[in-house]
């Protein structure tokens, strides 16, 4: 009889909560289609390609390096665009404040002459951005650049080089061509992975649990908030529903909800956005039940936590926050101090996004003891809050 | 309930309260809005903790009440906390599951209930859409679904129209013939009249407890009778008669009667022994309004404190002498 009565009371908070949640079209239509949508449009409107740098080049009028802009476009380096070429260095850099130009190059005035005299001469490259990610970029660029002019310094030298004898290792080179010998191996790139997916395939998984969890944690947060701010909490504590069974309905309850949308948005994405799906189904559903019980368990923590529905979701859109800068669906983890590499592994999503990509691009988990974080998460943060929550249920 | 108080942050809230409920009476928490009726309806819930004293209900201490206790209660809170998206019958429908009602028993105690507070009319509307009496009354439904033994309601009146209030209390009624006890708070003071026992509350202390018709007594200090004289009379020029504690003045023509027994006090004394200073017009008995009772017992009251309160500082200012003219013959 108590058995029956304890099902009872678990399955009408459950009945109530889905009810609840469906009886707001717009709740269910965003949740549904709200994460394939986004999905859909950053895979559609994301070209992956960087805008070219507009790049003027400084060359001193007593230099011997050539004076128009066609030369340099020669060169071919990925990812500069040079519109001018100038020979002083102030109005350049005047329009690269201005927004004009996005870097200035200035090659060395007699690169030859600093090699003979046994030094490297300066190739200096001048930008004016804050934001850390372009700065890195232009240096990335500003070495790809020296590589190049050093490889044309390399073949200018070749080509008189070879009126002369050029060996090594005793072997004559005279025949081999400069360009061999100014860059003597090309890269060739072999990619192991069983598919390589797009930009979308590879953000596709990544999304998905981003989403789950921030849609675990809010939905389970604000429910038992507004429970508590409308006295429904009180009617709770005069009544023989227990702290057990609430948490049991409310996470049995969205749980359902969850998984829901997850094997529709996991469907969307398979289908509509060619997302590659080369995992088992039932691994797929074991890493998004984990992952769901995971987020609700920071959910009911954060429920517990807040007094009132703003703090809630204030809590709620930090743990997003969290999710998006250290969960790795950004930058990598690895990136990372270690001590916050740490606090990264401690949010369910961090193991929600590995599990998920390695198993939807891979067909597999390459770090099984990811499975056992998120169980263990789960079981943390439920019993956490589930003590907190009974504590609340008893006479204030 | 003995010797129960509760504090808030150092701030008391209830003091010292002690009331017996007996089972299957009426009892009518009435007071003031911030007078202590809602902390006193919680400590019995088992929703807020007594800071001292005892509580008892149902056999059981409310800070750790069994489940089965539990589901002998009925509880209707002040504010409505049902909810708005699902309609009056899944509301009613969840209340009962959280007693662990059966699907079949609440089938059947949904439509009893809502048809009993008029609802059944209304049960595919959601509770959102309810007007503020209709809430009332879909609260009142959500407490009386499992057939409690102990109902307990803060304000189950408040803000609906005079006829469902006796719609309410005529339910309250027949839940007492079936032998439920039900602890009622309200604001409305003329409800006390729907109660057995009615437990006056102010500032956080009781200070009367007993039948509507004690409570009367206990603040004029007995019955009234009025009596109208044929011409002009002085009530305070003639002795008082045998039975009567106070006459009161209250027109030319008319003054109250304090007495022990109204019904005697018509039926002989007074007449005659006014006669003797005029001819008696009518003698009638008055039952004064428990707005009247109830502002009386609290100014009683009031009085009461402030006289302890300035008994204490004199006690206390001559102490301080005291121990002062001490220190001065000892230095």
């Amino acid at each position: 009889m108590g058995l029956a009565k304890l099902v009872v009371r678990i399955l009408s908070i459950i009945g109530k909560e889905i009810v609840e949640v469906f009886r707001r079209p717009g709740a269910v239509l965003s949740l549904i289609l709200g994460p394939f949508l986004i999905l859909a449009v950053f895979g559609l409107g994301y070209q992956g390609i960087k805008k070219d740098l507009n790049t003027i080049v400084v060359v001193d009028p007593s230099s011997q390096l050539p004076k128009d802009v066609a030369s340099y476009q020669n060169l071919a380096i990925r990812g500069l665009r040079v519109i001018d070429v100038v020979p002083d260095r102030a109005p350049a850099e005047a329009r690269l404040r201005a927004g004009e130009a996005d870097i200035v190059i200035i090659p060395p005035a007699d690169a030859l002459a600093a090699i003979q005299s046994g030094q490297q001469a300066d190739l200096t490259v001048v930008t004016d951005v804050t934001d850390p990610v372009a700065a890195n970029y232009a240096g990335f660029l500003a070495e790809t650049l020296a590589s190049a002019v050093n490889r044309e310094i390399y073949k200018a030298g070749a080509e008189e080089g070879q009126d002369y004898a050029i060996t090594i290792g005793g072997k004559d080179l005279s025949n081999v061509p400069p360009e061999v010998i100014a860059s003597p191996t090309k890269p060739v790139l072999e990619n192991l992975a069983a598919v390589e997916p797009t930009i979308i395939g590879f953000y596709g998984p990544a999304a998905l649990a981003l989403v789950l969890q921030h849609m675990a944690v809010t939905l389970i947060a604000l429910s038992i908030v507004r429970e508590r701010s409308s006295g429904a909490i009180d009617r709770f504590r005069a009544s023989p529903m227990r702290a057990t069974e609430l948490v049991a309905g409310k996470v049995l309850a969205f749980g359902i909800l969850g998984s829901g949308i997850a094997a529709l948005s996991i469907w969307l994405l398979v289908s509509f956005l060619g997302v590659p799906m080369l995992g088992s189904p039932a691994m797929v559903a074991l890493v998004v039940g984990l992952l769901l019980i995971a987020s609700l368990g920071l959910g009911l923590l954060i429920s517990v936590v807040s007094d009132s529905e703003r703090q809630a979701v204030q809590l709620s859109l930090l743990a997003l926050l969290a999710a998006m800068f250290f969960s790795g669906f950004v930058l990598r983890i690895e990136e990372f101090q270690p001590a916050v590499q740490v606090a990264a592994y401690g949010l369910p999503v961090t193991h929600g996004i590995s599990l998920l990509q390695d198993l939807m691009l891979t067909g597999s988990i390459v770090q099984p003891w990811q499975l056992g974080a998120l169980a263990g998460i789960s079981a943390v943060l439920l019993i956490l809050s589930w003590g907190l929550l009974t504590r609340e249920l008893r006479p204030e | 309930m003995a010797g129960v108080t509760k504090r808030f942050n150092g701030t008391e809230a209830v003091s010292s309260i002690d009331l017996e409920i007996p089972t299957g009476s009426v009892v009518g928490v009435i007071g003031p809005s911030g007078s202590g009726k809602t902390t006193t309806i919680r400590m019995i819930t088992g929703s807020l903790g007594a800071t001292a004293g005892k509580i008892e209900v149902l056999g059981d201490d409310p800070s750790h009440f069994r489940r089965s206790t539990r589901e002998r209660m009925g509880y209707m809170p002040q504010l409505f906390s049902l909810y708005p998206d699902l309609t009056v019958g899944e509301n009613v429908d969840f209340a009962g599951s959280l007693y662990g009602m059966i699907l079949f028993r609440r089938w059947r105690r949904k439509k009893a209930v809502l048809q009993l507070v008029d609802l059944w009319s209304v049960r595919n509307r959601r509770a959102g859409q309810l007007s503020g009496g209709m809430k009332r009354r879909l609260e009142l439904a959500a407490a009386l679904i499992h057939e409690p033994q102990l109902l307990i309601l803060d304000e189950p009146t408040a803000g609906i129209d005079p006829l469902l209030r006796r719609t309410v209390w005529d339910e309250i009624h027949r839940l007492r013939e079936s032998g439920v006890t039900s602890i009622v708070t309200t604001q409305y003071v003329t409800e006390a009249e729907e109660c057995n026992l009615v437990a006056l509350i102010s500032s956080g202390r009781l200070i009367a407890y007993g039948s509507p018709d004690e409570l009367r007594r206990n603040a004029l200090g007995g019955e009234v009778v009025e009596v109208t004289m044929e011409g002009l009379y002085d009530a305070a020029a003639i002795a008082r008669p045998e039975g009567v504690h106070a006459i009161r003045q209250t027109g030319p023509r008319t003054f109250e009667l304090i007495v022990e027994d109204a019904g005697a006090a018509i039926a002989d004394s007074v007449p005659q022994a006014f006669a003797a200073g005029g001819t008696v017009a009518s003698v009638r008995e008055i039952r004064p309004t428990f707005e009247a009772v109830f502002a009386d017992l609290v100014n009683r009251d009031q009085e009461a404190r402030e006289a302890e309160a300035a008994a204490e500082a004199e006690a206390g200012s001559k102490g301080k002498a005291t121990s002062g003219d001490q220190s001065k013959a000892a230095a």
